[in-house]
């Protein structure tokens, strides 16, 4: 019995043993679950001091509408938007009698349901414009970009044609004069095959590229086509050697001069019907892409005068709308076929080739306009493209101090209409369905280009967001191993949102540290985690449609650069290839 | 050798008629110059538009310099007034035409090393160099010949008159296909727009020689060869001369279109880029006025030279 007294606790050790162990019970839940809810942002957290009953509070309030892949912007556009110079006179023309709102185009078919609104292109009051919203427009053909700008900043025309890339060029300097300032309220068409990149053979995707001659006209939609197609490959522009024309037309025509040359180009960005007739007509020359496969990323648009747009807020609304019958009524064929007539008259073309050029852009109705105005989540909304854009356009030395996008995009009528509901009918349909494929079978074609991101994989771990850990082994709260994990998601998810039509195979890799001393399966299996776990974020934060990612695990078979095979932090990696649609 | 005996008899068909008709033309406009005195008692005004309107009146240099001011500073003047005020005050909008003030304090913007100006400069003035040279090679013997011969006149006026009215901004997507992207491409855009500027000058000047110098030669026994090389041609020497320094400036005015395609450098390459690309519009008058001021300052070299090699055409 003595023995056991000396073995066992006193009765007050006992009550200490006990307090610990409720103690640590205690700490555990407080830190591992109580903290946890409490947020991980510290700046968005409750502010110091205050204590908090954690009963009484609702962290999230209840959502019944489940979950939605829009989160609508919260900002006021007026707000940010520069406003007028209130001692400014407004510098355009305007009869107030006649109420002509001149709106010039250029040759491209995305204009088509303006014209088809506007029952032709003269000012008449047969026009949904006039009989609705009680003004007339007249559309103008003014091709040349800087002409047409030149009209705008003059006050002969109140609104300027563009893609979005033109506005990224165009804004800075309108923006000295508080009345040109750029405001864009609707976008008309994505380029949807009007737009391509025709390469000799022997150029497999846009990584040959490096070293090689590409020819297109420079400072236009051609240019951004490229260069950010260059720069999500990997590839410094300055790696490539740029050839310009002024033209599109030209730069085909200088593409096809050149065969056989000495000095042959070995690609051109153009227009359709240029891309689709080299390939036909010059042998051993293809389309490397068009914007039939990278169909969300030449936006066309239009901008009105800031002057303008603050002295008629009405007529934007019903130029708004009206477009957005234009493209009700164009859905019956005969109206179409009259709304073609109509614009070959204003071009001076045959009505033939305009009806050619109908599938070279996909009009954007009230829905997909509202997805790329107003959904902060879409990944190739308003504000990513702009953002996108700059990023080249920086690249590439063409600005300096770019615009932010919500100095331009004013999406305050986009959200009337919706209040409205005059265009609730009109349903996103631009949307690519893709059916389950595998891997094997979307590599039988070579990518249009693959871009290698690196995240920083904790060794062994596939997760992207892993905390960093101490010395023994233990994760640190808050922390994330790789902190541009984030941003190199976003990174990913607006290439594949750029190709909305392409498949895209992810390919995870390992190091090859423990070569020989674990089972090649096992290595796969974490390569394939690896690859699953981008997909995963990549479908739960920006919605993509999961089958139109197909996975792989290369192991560590496939090091980053075959010449420098021990560099592990390199190849613990994950690549990215963007394939062409299957229905091609 | 023996020429052909069409080009005898034509040019014995040309020798004979036109002399005497010239002296006519002089007398009424004299007339005209003795005018103004008589009106001068009349009227006051008459006296004042009188010494404006004189005719053929001589000029001072200092006068001469300080009349060629006055639609400068009356332009800036219409500049100023125009681009005055506040941007959103202005007659016209600072990004289609900057201020004065704008215009001067951007001319450092274009000096910056990555605007390359002064190679851009002779790179420009390399092209235009180049396909002056060509167009004169081939219009010079081209146009004696048409001058000289009625039948070589005959042969390759319709060309000649095709390419006068040919819209030079069409050539560019062709010469691109003719000649490629780089250097030869501008140069062989600027011979041909240089040389169908060149050639019906060249002809003009050989042809508005006047017969009587011919009959001289004639009657002193030259040949066709010597009527071409020694009369012919050294007469209309400095109608030719005048061509040339005309025919240089046509490469300044399409240097723009010249350097459209493939250019990465050049006076029109930065004028181009900085204007599709939306740029301040100070830079795309800045690099006007710079083509312009090397025109005018390579003019004046020419005029220059004149002075030098026709001494007895200023001494008239």
């Amino acid at each position: 019995m003595a023995q056991d007294k000396q073995e066992g606790l006193t009765p007050f050790g006992k009550v200490i043993v006990f307090l610990f162990i409720v103690g640590l019970i205690g700490a555990g839940v407080y830190f591992g679950f109580l903290k946890k809810g409490g947020g991980t942002g510290g700046s968005t957290g409750p502010s110091p001091g205050k204590t908090i009953d954690m009963t009484k509070l609702n962290i999230e309030a209840p959502d019944l509408k489940g979950i939605t892949t829009v989160q609508e912007y919260k900002y006021v556009p007026q707000e940010k938007l520069p406003a007028v110079d209130p001692k400014a006179i407004s510098g355009y023309k305007w009869d107030k009698n006649s109420k002509i709102v001149e709106f010039p185009i250029n040759i491209w078919i995305g204009w088509l349901p303006i014209i088809a609104a506007n029952h032709g292109h003269k000012a008449n009051k047969e026009s949904i414009f006039y009989k609705k919203y009680g003004f007339q427009m007249n559309i103008t053909l003014i091709d040349d970009p800087v002409a047409a700008r030149n009209a705008f900043a003059a006050g002969k025309s109140h609104i300027l044609w563009g893609t979005l890339d033109m506005m990224v060029l165009f804004a800075p300097e309108l923006m000295k004069d508080s009345r040109t300032a750029p405001r864009i309220y609707q976008q008309i068409d994505w380029s949807n095959g009007g737009d391509g990149i025709v390469v000799r053979d022997r150029i497999k995707s846009v990584q040959d590229l490096r070293g090689k001659t590409v020819v297109y006209a420079q400072n236009s939609p051609s240019q951004y086509y490229i260069n950010s197609l260059l720069i999500s490959a990997g590839i410094q522009p300055s790696e490539v050697k740029h050839k310009y024309t002024n033209t599109a037309f030209e730069a085909a025509a200088a593409f096809v001069a050149s065969t056989g040359k000495s000095d042959q180009i070995d690609a051109v960005v153009s227009w359709a019907p240029d891309i689709y007739n080299i390939p036909e007509k010059v042998k051993g020359t293809k389309i490397l892409s068009t914007t039939a496969d990278a169909n969300k990323l030449i936006a066309d648009v239009w901008a009105v005068r800031a002057d303008f747009a603050k002295d008629h807020p009405d007529i934007i609304k019903g130029i708004v709308a009206g477009i957005f019958e234009g493209m009700d009524k164009l859905q019956n064929e005969s109206y179409r076929v009259q709304a073609c007539q109509w614009m070959a008259d204003l071009y001076g073309f045959d009505v033939g080739e305009i009806k050619k050029m109908l599938q070279d852009a996909h009009s954007t109705n009230f829905a997909e306009n509202k997805e790329f105005f107003m959904n902060a989540n879409n990944p190739a909304n308003f504000e990513r493209t702009w953002k996108t854009i700059c990023f080249v356009y920086r690249e590439l030395g063409l600005i300096d101090a770019p615009v932010q996008f919500d100095q331009v995009m004013d999406f305050s009528v986009m959200a009337d209409i919706e209040k409205d509901g005059t265009f609730a009918h009109q349903k996103d349909s631009y949307k690519t369905v893709f059916a389950p494929t595998s891997f094997s079978k979307v590599q039988a074609e070579a990518p249009i280009l693959t871009q290698t991101i690196r995240i920083n994989f904790y060794p062994n771990s596939s997760n992207i967001f892993e905390p960093q850990h101490d010395e023994l082994g233990n994760a640190l709260a808050n922390t994330t191993y790789d902190p541009n994990s984030k941003s190199t998601l976003e990174k990913v998810a607006r290439l594949a949102a750029q190709f909305e039509a392409a498949t895209i195979a992810i390919v995870g890799h390992t190091d090859g540290s423990r070569k020989g001393q674990v089972p090649d399966e096992a290595v796969k299996k974490l390569s394939m985690a690896r690859a699953n776990s981008v997909k995963k974020e990549l479908v739960e934060k920006y919605k993509f449609d999961p089958n139109k990612f197909v996975v792989e695990g290369a192991g560590w078979d496939k090091p980053f650069d075959p010449g420098d095979p021990e560099n592990h932090a390199k190849n613990r990696r994950v690549e990215i290839s963007v394939y062409q649609p299957e229905a091609k | 050798m023996k020429l052909p005996a069409f080009f005898k008899k034509e040019t014995k068909v040309k020798k004979i008629k036109p002399v005497r008709e010239k002296p006519a033309r002089e007398k009424p406009e004299k007339k005209q110059e003795e005018a103004p005195p008589r009106q001068r008692k009349a009227f006051q005004l008459a006296k004042f538009t009188g010494s404006i309107f004189a005719i053929r009146e001589d000029v001072s240099p200092f006068t001469a310099f300080l009349l060629s001011m006055i639609p400068i500073v009356l332009l800036v003047i219409i500049w100023t007034l125009v681009t005055w005020g506040p941007v959103e005050q202005r007659v016209i909008s600072s990004i289609i035409m900057p201020s004065p003030k704008e215009f001067v304090q951007a001319i450092p913007k274009i000096l910056t090393p990555e605007k390359r100006l002064g190679a851009g400069i002779l790179v420009s003035l390399a092209r235009i160099t180049g396909g002056f040279l060509i167009a004169t090679a081939l219009a010079l013997p081209l146009g004696v010949l048409m001058g000289s011969f009625s039948k070589f006149r005959a042969a390759f006026a319709p060309i000649m008159i095709v390419g006068s009215y040919i819209p030079i901004p069409t050539l560019v997507p062709l010469t691109l296909v003719w000649f490629g992207m780089e250097e030869k491409q501008k140069v062989g855009f600027l011979a041909i727009a240089t040389f169908v500027f060149l050639l019906p000058a060249f002809v003009k000047a050989i042809s508005d020689v006047d017969d009587v110098f011919l009959n001289t030669g004639y009657t002193l026994g030259a040949n066709k060869w010597h009527i071409v090389s020694k009369i012919l041609f050294p007469i209309a020497l400095p109608e030719i001369y005048n061509s040339l320094r005309l025919g240089f400036g046509v490469g300044f005015t399409w240097i723009i279109m010249a350097e459209m395609i493939g250019a990465e450098s050049g006076l029109g390459f930065i004028l181009k880029n900085a204007q599709s690309r939306g740029a301040d519009s100070s830079i795309v008058y800045l690099v006007l006025t710079v083509i312009v001021l090397i025109a005018f300052l390579i003019d004046k070299l020419w005029e220059l030279g004149y002075r030098a090699l026709f001494r007895y055409k200023e001494a008239r």
